[in-house]
Formats: C-alpha cells, sequence, structure tokens
C-alpha cells in the first residue's frame, strides 16, 4: 500500500471515529445504517466481483439471521452472546442449503435466486404465526455481552464500526488467499480451472456459503441497529439494491460496496426529502452506472489518478 | 440544500443535554410538528389525503396554537418501515420537532413508536391501526388518534348477527395484521352471540385474483364479509359481478370501499354495505358537512377517513396545545392533554381511554349516490346505522382482554 | 367440484395472461439474449396508455392496439439506445433495466396517480357466462383465453412455418450460423424485440382490465412472468406456454387448497426444478 492510500485510509478511519461529534444523530445513524448495508453489499460482491455470479436472494440470509436473533432475543429472551450466533450460523445454514443454485450459472442463476428470494420472503409475509407477518418482530433491545452492554446508537455506531473493519481485514485476507485467486480463475474461465485440476463447482459453493455468512453477519448487525425486522428485510428490492451497492461503489474492491451503500441511502433518504421522483432519480443512477461506469465509483476513481499520473510524468 | 449546520447543531444538542435551560429559551419559537406519511409508493393516495386533511386543519386555524406558530414538516415514509424509521430520526434529530404526527401504514407504525420510545419525542398516531400500541405494547409517549383495528370490527360482528340476520358466515380478510384484526374481531362478537363461521378466506395484500376467493366461497353460506385493502378492493368487487355471485348471495364490506375506491367502482355498489368504520363522507353532522365541503373545494374529491383522521389529529393536538398554552417542550404536559381534552371532530365525539386510543363512534354505511353542491353526482358512504361511542375493548373487560392476548390468525 | 373446475378456468386464463406477457420476454432471450426486467414496467405502462385510450375513445380494440403500438415504440428506443449497449452482459442488462422500469414506474406514477384503476372492458364483455350446472364465470375471461390462444397460435405459425420465423429458431440456436448467410440480422433483431413490446403492452390492457394497475404491478407481475419463463425454459415459446399453464393452475389450485402455503406451491417446485433441471422443460443448453 503506498503512502497516499495510507493517509487516505487513516483519514478515514479518524474521520469515521469522529463522526458522531460533527454530524450529530441523525448522520451517525444514517452512517450505522451505510455500514451495515456496504457490508451486505460486500457479501454479494464476494460472489459477484469474485466469482461473476450474480446472486439476489441475499436479502434472505440477511433476514433469516435478523429474525432469528430478534424472535430468540425478544421471545425467549436469549442473551446477545447466543442470539447473534445462532442467527449467523441459521443464515448460514440457508446459505448452505440454498448453494445447490450454483449449479447454475449466468441468468439461470440469477433466474434462481430471484424465486429462491421469494420463498424466503413469502414465510416471512405469510407465516404470520411465527414470523409476525406485515408488523414482524418488535423490541429488540440493544446488544449486551455479560456487563458490557450497547446504551445509545452513538455507542453502537463504534460497534457496527469495529465490526465492519474487522470484516473488511478478513475478507482482504481470504480475497488475497489461493481461495480467492481460484475464485477470480473462475471468473475468468472455469473450463481452464477445471483442467487445471480445480473442483470449481466446490469452490464456488464455499463461496457461496461464506458469502452467505457475512449477509447473515449484516443481518444481526442490522436487527440490533432497527430494533425490529419485517418482511421487508428479505424483500427483492434488498437483494437488487445490495447488488446495485457493489456496482455503484465498483465490484471486486473492498471500499467499493461501502462507498456504494453510501451513495444509495445518502440519495435514497436525502433526496427523498425535497424531490418526490426519487425512485426515477434511483433508476437514472443504476443506468448511468452500467453504461457509463461499470466499474463504479473505485473504477472513476483509478481513471482520473491514471490520468493525472499520465499528466504528471 | 442542506446548509452546513453540523456544528452549530451539536452544539444545540448539547446544550439541550446540559440543561432545561433551553427548554425556556425555546418557548418562544415555533412549535415543530414532523408529520410522516407515505407521498410516494403504493399507499400514495391514501397519504396524500393524509397530508391534505392535516394542511387543510392549519390552513384553517392560522398556523397558530396556544399563542405559538406552527411549522410542520412533512417525510415521506413510502410505506417502508426502514424509511419511516430512518425518517422519523430525521424529523427528531435533523429538524428538531417537538412532537411526530403520523404514519399511515400499518407495519410502519412500531418502526416510528420505536423512535418515540429511544427519545421520548411523543408520537401522536395516525392511521397506523396495529392493536399492539395501544393494548400490548403501549409506550408512554405514544398516543393514538385514528382507530385501533378490531375497535371496528367487534360492532361489525354484532351487526352481521343481529341485524343483518347472519348466521353462517363466510369471512374474507386481508392477510396481515390489520386485516387479521378487523376480521378477527367481528367473529369474536358473531361467534358469541351464535353466529358460524363458513370459512375463513384470507389473501395476502396484492392478491391479482379473486377468481379463487369467490370460488371457495361454501354454497351454503348466507353471507360473505369482506376485509380488504389496496388494489384488492376493485378487483374483489369486479370479480364478485363478474362471477355472477350478485344473483346469487350477499356481500358486505367490514371494511372495504372507503371513500377513496369509490371512484374506481360504479353504480353496481349503490345500495351495498360498504364499511364498518370511525368515518363515513356521507355523515350528515354540520362539523362534517363543513369540512367535507372545503376538503370537496381543495381537492375535488370528497375525503377518505385519512383525510379526515389527520383533519382530527390536527384539532386534537391543537386543542391540547392550546390547553397547555403552548408548552410543548414539558412533553409530559403536553401527553397528559392528548389524554383528557374532548373534541368534536368531522367524524364525531372524541376522548381518549386510559389506554391513549379514541373511544368514538362506529359507523355502518351503505353506499348512495348523492348530489354534492362541489362535486355533483358521486358515490358515498352514507351511514345509516351509529355504534356510539364504542372503545377499543368493545363491551369485553379491558384487563380480560389484555390477558387473552392479540387476534392472531 | 364446482370450485375445482372454477378454478381450473381461473387457472387457465391467469396462464393466457401471463403467455403474453412472457412470449415476448422469452423470445427477446432466445434471439438476442436480453434479459428485460423492464418487461413488467412494459407491462404497466403500455395497460396505463390504453387506459387513456379507452377512457377518451370508448373503445377497447383501440385501447388493446394502442396500449401494445405504444410500448413497442418506447421499447424501440430503451432497446437500441440502453440495452443493445451492453452487448451480452446479462448482469448489466438486469441492472439496467432494473433501473429503467425504477424510471417508467415513477413517471406512470406522476401521470396517473397511485389509485388502482381498472381499464373499461366493453359492457358486451362484462357480466357472466353462465356454463353447464348454473356455473357462472366471467365472460371477459373467456375472452382473455381466447385472446392468449389466438396469439399463441399466431406465434406459433409465425415461429415455425414462415421464413422470419425459421431465422429466427436458427438465430435461437446458432447465431454466428445466420450471420453468415448475409440476412440482416440487426432488422430481425428490432422485429422481435417490438413484437415483445407490443405484446407486453398489449397484455397490459388486457390484465389492466381485471387485475387492475397500480405502482407496484409491474414487479408483481413480472415475478410470474419469471417464474413461467424459468419453467418454460428460456428462449422457448412452447416452454412459455406449458410454463404459462403450470403457473396459473398452481397459482389457482395452490391459493384454493393451501392459502397458506401458496408461495411455497408456486415458488417451491419451481426453484427445485431450476435445480435439477437448470435449462427449464424446453430449455436447450446454450
Amino acid at each position: 500500500m503506498d503512502r497516499a492510500r495510507l493517509m487516505l485510509l487513516v483519514v478515514a478511519l479518524a474521520g469515521a471515529a469522529a463522526l458522531p461529534w460533527i454530524g450529530g444523530p441523525f448522520w451517525t445513524g444514517l452512517a450505522t445504517q451505510m455500514m451495515i448495508f456496504g457490508l451486505l453489499a460486500l457479501s454479494v460482491d464476494l460472489l459477484l466481483g469474485h466469482a461473476g455470479l450474480f446472486s439476489l436472494t441475499h436479502a434472505s440470509f440477511f433476514a433469516v439471521s435478523a429474525y432469528t436473533v430478534a424472535i430468540l432475543q425478544v421471545r425467549y429472551g436469549w442473551p446477545t452472546l447466543a442470539a447473534a450466533p445462532a442467527g449467523i450460523l441459521l443464515g448460514t445454514a440457508l446459505a448452505a442449503l440454498f448453494g445447490i443454485s450454483v449449479r447454475t450459472r449466468g441468468v439461470y442463476f440469477i433466474l434462481i435466486t430471484i424465486a429462491l428470494g421469494y420463498v424466503v420472503w413469502g414465510i416471512a409475509h405469510r407465516w404470520s404465526s411465527f414470523t409476525g407477518g406485515d408488523n414482524g418482530v418488535t423490541n429488540v433491545p440493544f446488544p449486551a455481552v455479560g456487563p458490557l452492554a450497547v446504551t445509545s446508537h452513538t455507542q453502537y455506531y463504534y460497534v457496527v464500526l469495529a465490526a465492519v473493519i474487522l470484516c473488511g481485514l478478513g475478507y482482504r485476507v481470504l480475497i488475497r488467499s489461493p481461495f480467492g485467486l481460484g475464485l477470480r480463475g473462475v471468473k475468468a474461465s472455469e473450463t481452464r480451472m477445471q483442467s487445471l485440476g480445480y473442483r470449481t463447482g466446490l469452490h464456488i459453493y464455499v463461496a457461496f456459503v461464506l458469502s452467505g455468512a457475512l449477509a447473515s453477519f449484516a443481518g444481526v448487525l442490522y436487527v440490533y441497529y432497527n430494533k425490529f425486522v419485517n418482511p421487508v428485510a428479505a424483500s427483492f428490492p434488498v437483494s437488487v439494491e445490495a447488488a446495485l451497492m457493489a456496482i455503484v461503489g465498483g465490484t471486486g474492491t473492498i471500499v467499493g460496496p461501502f462507498l456504494g451503500a453510501g451513495v444509495v441511502l445518502g440519495l435514497r433518504n436525502w433526496v427523498s426529502s425535497f424531490v418526490e421522483m426519487h425512485h426515477a432519480i434511483m433508476g437514472a443512477v443504476f443506468i448511468a452506472t452500467v453504461l457509463w461506469a461499470p466499474q463504479g465509483l473505485v473504477g472513476i476513481a483509478a481513471r482520473v489518478r491514471a490520468r493525472l499520473k499520465g499528466r504528471d510524468g | 440544500m442542506q446548509p452546513h449546520r453540523p456544528l452549530i447543531r451539536s452544539s444545540v444538542a448539547m446544550l439541550a443535554a446540559f440543561g432545561i435551560a433551553a427548554v425556556a429559551h425555546a418557548q418562544s419559537g415555533p412549535i415543530k410538528i414532523g408529520v410522516l406519511a407515505p407521498v410516494t409508493g403504493p399507499l400514495a393516495t391514501p397519504g396524500k389525503d393524509m397530508v391534505e386533511g392535516w394542511k387543510m386543519f392549519w390552513d384553517q386555524a392560522g398556523h397558530s396554537a396556544g399563542g405559538r406558530k406552527v411549522e410542520y414538516v412533512i417525510a415521506d415514509t413510502t410505506c417502508n418501515p426502514d424509511q419511516a424509521l430512518t425518517q422519523a430520526r430525521r424529523l427528531v434529530h435533523q429538524e428538531k420537532v417537538h412532537f411526530m404526527v403520523g404514519p399511515l401504514c400499518g407495519h410502519e407504525g412500531p418502526a416510528v413508536a420505536q423512535v418515540s420510545k429511544e427519545t421520548g419525542v411523543p408520537l401522536v398516531m395516525d392511521a397506523a391501526g396495529a392493536d399492539v400500541i395501544t393494548k400490548w405494547d403501549r409506550t408512554p409517549s405514544v398516543v393514538r388518534t385514528a382507530v385501533s383495528a378490531s375497535q371496528i370490527g367487534h360492532p361489525w360482528g354484532e351487526y352481521m348477527y343481529k341485524e343483518l340476520g347472519l348466521r353462517n358466515v363466510t369471512f374474507i380478510g386481508q392477510d396481515y395484521t390489520w386485516g387479521h384484526e378487523v376480521t378477527l374481531g367481528a367473529v369474536r362478537t358473531f361467534t358469541a352471540l351464535g353466529g358460524k363461521v363458513a370459512k375463513m378466506i384470507w389473501n395476502p395484500i396484492g392478491t391479482k385474483d379473486y377468481g379463487p376467493t369467490i370460488a371457495a366461497i361454501p354454497a351454503d353460506t348466507d353471507g360473505v364479509s369482506a376485509v380488504v385493502v389496496g388494489p384488492d378492493r376493485v378487483r374483489l368487487f369486479e370479480a364478485w359481478f363478474n362471477f355472477g355471485m350478485d344473483k346469487k348471495k350477499k356481500i358486505y364490506g367490514g371494511y372495504w370501499m372507503h371513500q377513496d375506491v369509490l371512484p374506481q367502482m360504479d353504480d353496481r355498489a349503490i345500495g351495498m354495505i360498504g364499511n364498518s368504520l370511525n368515518y363515513a363522507a356521507g355523515l350528515q353532522t354540520p362539523e362534517n358537512i363543513a369540512f367535507t365541503t372545503e376538503f370537496a373545494k381543495r381537492t375535488k374529491r370528497l375525503p377518505s377517513w385519512f383525510g379526515e383522521s389527520a383533519y382530527s389529529a390536527g384539532l386534537w393536538t391543537k386543542t391540547a396545545i392550546d390547553s397547555i398554552k403552548g408548552k410543548v417542550e414539558d412533553r409530559d404536559a403536553f401527553l397528559k392533554a392528548m389524554r383528557t381534552v374532548t373534541i368534536k371532530g368531522p367524524r364525531g365525539p372524541l376522548r381518549m381511554d386510559d389506554y391513549g386510543n379514541p373511544i368514538q363512534n362506529v359507523y355502518i354505511s351503505k353506499i348512495q349516490k348523492i348530489k354534492h353542491p362541489v362535486l355533483g353526482e358521486v358515490l358515498t358512504n352514507v351511514p345509516f346505522k351509529t355504534y356510539e361511542n364504542v372503545s377499543q375493548f368493545w363491551t369485553f373487560d379491558p384487563k380480560e382482554f389484555l390477558a387473552r392476548g392479540p387476534y392472531k390468525r | 367440484m364446482t370450485s375445482a373446475i372454477l378454478q381450473a378456468i381461473n387457472g387457465v386464463s391467469l396462464a393466457a395472461l401471463l403467455f403474453l406477457l412472457a412470449s415476448g420476454f422469452t423470445l427477446s432471450f432466445g434471439l438476442m439474449r436480453v434479459v428485460n426486467m423492464a418487461h413488467g414496467a412494459y407491462y404497466l405502462i403500455g395497460g396505463y396508455v390504453g387506459l387513456s385510450i379507452a377512457e377518451h375513445t370508448g373503445s377497447f380494440a383501440l385501447a388493446l392496439a394502442g396500449g401494445g403500438a405504444a410500448v413497442a415504440l418506447g421499447g424501440f428506443f430503451i432497446d437500441r439506445f440502453l440495452i443493445r449497449r451492453t452487448g451480452e452482459n446479462h448482469l448489466a442488462q438486469v441492472l439496467l433495466t432494473v433501473g429503467v422500469a425504477f424510471v417508467i414506474g415513477d413517471v406512470a406514477l406522476q401521470i396517473w396517480g397511485g389509485d388502482n384503476l381498472m381499464v373499461p372492458a366493453p359492457q358486451q364483455l362484462k357480466g357472466a357466462v353462465v356454463l353447464p350446472g348454473g356455473i357462472y364465470y366471467p365472460k371477459y375471461r373467456f375472452i382473455l383465453i381466447f385472446l392468449g390462444v389466438f396469439v399463441g397460435i399466431a406465434l406459433w405459425l409465425l415461429y415455425k412455418k414462415t421464413q422470419i420465423g425459421a431465422v429466427v429458431r436458427a438465430g435461437v440456436d446458432d447465431r454466428e450460423q445466420v450471420n453468415a448467410t448475409g440476412i440482416n440480422v440487426d432488422r430481425l433483431f428490432v422485429m422481435v424485440s417490438a413484437l415483445a413490446s407490443f405484446l407486453a403492452g398489449l397484455a397490459g390492457v388486457a390484465g389492466g382490465a381485471f387485475l387492475t394497475l397500480y405502482p407496484g404491478a409491474e414487479w408483481e407481475i413480472l415475478v410470474y412472468a419469471l417464474v413461467v419463463v424459468i419453467v418454460g425454459g428460456l428462449g422457448s415459446l412452447e416452454g412459455a406456454m406449458i410454463g404459462a399453464l403450470i403457473v396459473g393452475l398452481l397459482d389457482a389450485y395452490g391459493r384454493w387448497l393451501l392459502p397458506e402455503f401458496s408461495y411455497f406451491v408456486l415458488f417451491g417446485p419451481i426453484a427445485l426444478l431450476m435445480i435439477f433441471r437448470p435449462r427449464g422443460l424446453f430449455g436447450r443448453e446454450h
């Protein structure tokens, strides 16, 4: 990592740490949301950016883990230390089940994940005696581990910040490992990887499950932030938006999905306070990204930097 | 559009945290109210009715209450709980509202109540009707001015048994909380009197095709009760006639043909019982005639219950603010005033019960074509049977009611 | 028994509508490898345009034609200036067309508002037909079934019996081959894409007369159409027919017999089918 990037990282971290003092509760809350959805987008991007698979079912893992935590904590009084891992475990288990969809590729994979996503949403929506139907599960407390309890949204912001940094570091290790290299190999040419002796199917399956685990973790962070969960969390738009965030920010990177989450959520919350047609604006962002910035914000930044360098040298 | 105020803002927040001194200062300024309504999205039409009713009230009241100027900020919830939550937090933290009004969509209710619970900023819940809010999951800072779902269901069940003489009813209910609570409230009073449920048919919101529902109605049923919302209302209406059911059976609306959907229906609706509801636009009281005439002038349509409800929420909050001389910074006093004042809204006399839900009339209404002075010939709900001063607990003992738990399908 | 028959007709009439929508989707995938997630939005806007035409002229036939034509025109521009630029990158296509659908949906909301509106069907088509056994069934839905069958036969003839169809079929199987024969593939693409858009708009008018039109309808109907296409196999006309029937009947019977599991009944088997037969019932290897 060169010095300029290191500096940037330090400034970003300092800014993030100071945000509650500068921005007040609203921006702190929004930033918490951005990080959580950024993490979801990052989980989608493990498949999208590294293995070339476009999943539209990640809201399922996100929601299943959020529901698990909410139900265990609220109805059965489980402590965070047991409920949160249970949430991740169940979300990951679902990913292991849905993972069989990696038998398909390309557009078939996209379509099957849409169908799977609708099954989960349908259950959350209609099995109301268990999931609470449209009302969902409410009154989820802040997380607490023994005597260490989160008591405010500002504190929770730091918890999420720490979690996201840890996830980011872990993710970095993962994608730089031989496993990550293998994934990108599959993306580039699956048949070549097969001829090299890779069991590409298994490789992608493992990536799918890992990615589901990360989405489940984001679901845990989400439910403690929102303090309720309802079927919207499992809905198709959440999956689409997560993918959009990754692409707007820049796929195949770590910062990208978070940047994308910032842009998408920022637009939605900020623009909607004075423009009625914010769906159309979101749509325009989709279109513009695909046509003019397929590499996302990260790609634009790289291009700008390359051009600057070119001029200097 | 967002001026650079974060520093000032956080220092204000710190001041507020340090002392109540700020309270005395702030009192000279305007009263700020945050209104949460779905101005876009699937429920944009009721949302706009709500906003219109609210605006109209304050226009008439001269934008002042308790000797202070009243300002309001409208935040679009898009009928999405995540968005409702974020907007509620924005209203509280950014806009620094004194209290919030809304939201409309049932599932947004708990999300916004959550923000009220966290911050102590009072929430005057308008329109969202989930029973739990004023029964099992009460929050001291939340009062409701609209209606609790099963409140309109209980009289409906009794009406079907006693007045319509039905004994074996098929219930068509919308499969979500509001639909469950209205329907099962009616089922409870209906069966308590000895009525039988021929069949329960639950349809999720947005059921495309009501053909399967019609086909599932048992032959021996002597009446059909419908609780449907949104786009489903027109589909059920059309399917009923297209399947020739009008020649075979009678269908009655427990919660079905509100004013906002009537323009999409036609003369076949005339004479049908459309609703058992806390409001009917055809109500002939001086308050309601004045209200509907003005509303029609402004919007070229008659108000739905969402419009009336927001108007009455305005009247209710203004009366409360007047009674505490504008000191809305004292949240407890404001909430206490909300719980104790009585008002006479377009829909009738209103007062709060001990659980923060209005005691109000419930009207059984028929669809009629009337000649409106502003709009000409229109279909509307004309009430013909009134259950006066209905409590959310109906005639049951509140403690016993609460002990039994929520209505669940 | 009466119920069972009624549900069967219900299923078939929904199938007819779904076929109108899914056939265009599947054809444009088959030939051009385009996954158009805006197809539902085409349906919605076509329905709205048809609604306005019907209100102004009082003619349902004009509404059908106008709704279809308006979408065919709009679809042409979207295809030419947006979708074409994504090449065969499905990921980009999905994203781009979801964006297009958002824009169309919002524009429609501004013009036609958030109410659920119903396209007025002509008086002759309203009301019920009495079938043997005293079963009442809506006349309009029979007409819809006829429309579906008619379009199905027309497409099938076009596809199997005409030279255009032969080229399209060849294009589905092997595009390079067609290119090599010197046929103007570009014009062919434009025609098929216009046809697909036209059918979506037509479906919007036809569907709008009994399912109503409202914001969000575009996604609800799209999901059903997607399922039809998945079951039948992308690019297969026969598949779209069979798929529409399966989905229509599963939906009707599922909601009647197992109301609480209706989503399961519909999506569960389809997810399974996809896993073991990813190309659908009639899909080919690509």
